[in-house]
């Protein structure tokens, strides 16, 4: 009898510690089945990144449409190379689209934006973007307003 | 010199009792009788801990928080911390001092008054039938004690910074779900808690065995093993930050 | 007299101090041996190197023929299931209820049915009088009934050896009585082999058939009770009248006792 309801508590303690780790999971980690969507890499290039890091946001008029996979510097031009897993389903960016790297808040993450142009054809898989505005530097804009450069 | 012989014996030691482990029906009501003593018997302390800890870390990131007025990032604050590194350590450290000392205690006074030495001469190994099932069980508590810990953590944080100092409960969740990342921080957060729970255990049960088997000896074991413990968590826990979230 | 246990030149050192060097004897099969000596000479070690707990730095000790030093960890284990000891502190399990602990090496060494396990340990327990006690745990005994629990623990399996380990040290009258009663007893009725390892002389003396007195890590005396007894040489003869002093010195080496208490011993200065 009392290794049976040592039993017990041993299997509830057990089923407790998956609970657990089923909530951390899913509740707190926010992990879902379509979180591992499928993606396309598109890579931009920016001459100043300004503190965009891995795993920050890239998204499309407020919605996230995918999050940055990996950065390195380009060699040749000197340039920050990002790239980024775009989810499938948003396969309708056209090559002329416009990444910027926006502040969410004023001290918030940055994040890429991506806002689309008008051409006719949809960037695929590998492609690069082009057209793309670094980063806002705030010490940079703080010392042109100082100085009377502004011109914004 | 005796530093690094015991070093050697403990090497060998880790590695009988790995092996020790008895898949037979005997075998695993000896391991569910340990997990009971040393996981169940823990789960209260964990709990307790757990639930206050998380509320502290709630009240005091929305102190601070709410003076920039991002009171909603308490609930990331909490997740981050308890996943990351409270989770684990904590429950490393009281691991050692509730469930560590009693086992270097109970397998030192098994040794003091011949126990082990008399179950050898009836021919059954103690390191199978005594170090074994209790090794495995440590080894498989200490990581649900920590997931246990840091989800009544979390849920602490929630019912202080939500229920009572009114943090939006969806901004809360939200900002945890978009900064806690499964494999960056939980699964992270569960390797520290098995790598401690295996450097606890093996202390606790090799200081037991080592121990000369006096009152003293008993002691001085019992001293050692909670403060190895602790210091290895401590020290292992810089590393394996380092290892993992060093290079972010 | 056919030999059951043989030591053959056995030499243990502990660090660097030497236990026993070519130390040699013979135990005589079916027979209760008593190993007598000097506190602190090496006994209890010597009951664990004839089972083989620990290992001797060289020599032999075969029991019934087999050079135990030899068997590797497995075969040992399963050579232990014949012979039992009996330790000084009784070392019963403290989480196990006495009908547990007898069980133990049953269900340890064999795959009999419960009912069966249930048979013989109240069979063993009715032999050392306690089947009354059979639901009490360790902790309730008093210091006589846990050596006869341990005694039933040891006889469970029917070993052909059983080794004890000081078993009248600390007990009252009546359980020293008790004992010296039970091993004879097991021992004739049995058929088997007993050693015993004690400095309590007269105790031991009444139930061995065969005596070997051990010091400086060699054998100085051999034979039956009576012929100790009379025996010639002055370290057996002070050893087995408890006379304080001879051979063996009542002082701990030092210096000179006057020089010491005027404070002139030359080691102090």
């Amino acid at each position: 009898m009392y290794q049976r309801s040592v039993e017990l508590a041993v299997g509830v303690f057990m089923l407790l510690g998956m609970g657990a780790l089923v909530f951390l999971a899913l509740q707190v980690s926010g992990l879902s089945m379509d979180s591992q969507k499928d993606s396309y890499k598109v890579y931009a290039q920016f001459d100043d990144l300004g503190g965009l890091s891995v795993r920050g946001r890239v998204s499309l008029a407020g919605v996230t449409i995918g999050k940055i996979s990996a950065i390195s510097l380009d060699r040749e031009s000197y340039s920050a190379l990002v790239e980024m897993d775009i989810y499938k389903e948003v396969d309708n960016l056209t090559t002329d689209s416009v990444a910027s790297i926006q502040t969410a808040g004023l001290l918030g993450d940055k994040y890429v934006a991506i806002s689309v142009g008008a051409d006719e054809e949809f960037l695929a898989d590998g492609d690069t973007i082009f057209d793309t505005q670094s980063a806002l530097n705030l010490e940079k804009l703080i010392g042109a307003f100082a100085s009377g450069q502004v011109d914004i | 010199m005796d530093y690094s012989a015991a070093m050697g014996r403990s090497g060998v030691f880790l590695l009988r009792a790995l092996l020790g482990l008895s898949f037979s029906l005997k075998g695993m009501q000896l391991l569910v009788t340990q997990l009971y003593k040393i996981g169940v018997l823990s789960l209260i302390i964990i709990i307790v801990s757990g639930l206050f800890i998380g509320m502290v870390l709630g009240l005091q990131g929305y102190n601070i928080l709410v003076d920039y007025g991002s009171e909603q990032a308490v609930g990331q604050m909490v997740a981050l911390t308890l996943v990351r590194e409270l989770g684990p350590v904590v429950t490393a450290l009281l691991f050692a001092g509730r469930a560590g000392s009693a086992l270097t205690a109970e397998i030192g006074l098994m040794k003091a008054t011949e126990q082990l030495t008399s179950m050898e001469m009836m021919g059954v190994d103690p390191m199978k039938r005594v170090i074994a099932p209790r090794f495995w069980a440590g080894f498989i508590s200490m990581p649900l004690l920590a997931i246990i810990f840091s989800a009544v953590g979390i849920f602490g944080g929630m019912l202080v910074s939500v229920d009572w100092l009114g943090v939006f409960e969806g901004a809360f969740w939200s900002n945890m779900q978009n900064a806690v990342e499964f494999e960056g921080d939980i699964l992270n957060g569960l390797i520290k808690a098995v790598v401690f729970g295996a450097v606890c255990t093996w202390i606790a049960v090799f200081q037991g065995y080592d121990l000369i088997p006096t009152s003293e000896g008993i002691s001085i074991a019992t001293t050692k093993t909670v403060v190895y413990s602790s210091l290895s968590v401590l020290g292992l826990d810089f590393l394996l930050t380092a290892v993992m979230f060093g290079s972010i | 007299m056919q030999a059951y246990i043989e030591v053959k030149k056995l030499s243990f050192y502990r660090g660097h101090r030497s236990i026993f060097k070519d130390l040699s004897m013979t135990i005589p099969r079916g027979k209760v041996t008593a190993i007598m000596g000097p506190s602190g000479i090496g006994k209890t070690t010597l009951l664990k190197l004839i089972g083989s707990q620990l290992k001797p730095e060289s020599g032999q000790v075969l029991i019934d023929g087999v050079d135990f030093t030899r068997l590797k960890r497995k075969e040992l284990f399963k050579a232990r299931a014949k012979m039992g000891m009996l330790f000084q502190s009784g070392a019963l399990f403290s989480d196990l209820s006495v009908f547990e602990n007898i069980a133990f090496p049953l269900r340890a060494h064999t795959k009999l049915p419960e009912d069966m396990i249930r048979d013989i340990v109240l069979m063993k327990l009715q032999a050392v009088g306690l089947r009354g006690a059979r639901d009490l745990m360790p902790s309730e005994l008093s210091g006589g009934m846990t050596r006869r629990v341990a005694l039933a623990r040891t006889i469970a399996l029917d070993p052909e050896l059983i080794m004890y380990d000081e078993p009248f040290a600390g007990q009252d009258p009546i359980a020293m009585g008790v004992l010296v009663q039970l091993i004879r007893l097991l021992n004739d009725a049995l058929g088997l082999t007993s050693v015993l390892v004690s400095h309590d002389i007269a105790e031991a003396l009444s139930i061995a058939d065969h005596a070997i007195i051990i010091a400086d890590g060699r054998v100085i005396g051999e034979g039956s009770p009576a012929e100790l007894k009379s025996h010639t040489s002055p370290l057996v003869k002070q050893f087995v009248n408890g006379l304080p002093d001879g051979p063996v010195p009542f002082h701990y080496p030092a210096g000179e006792y006057e020089m010491d208490l005027v404070g002139m011993d030359e080691s102090a200065s």
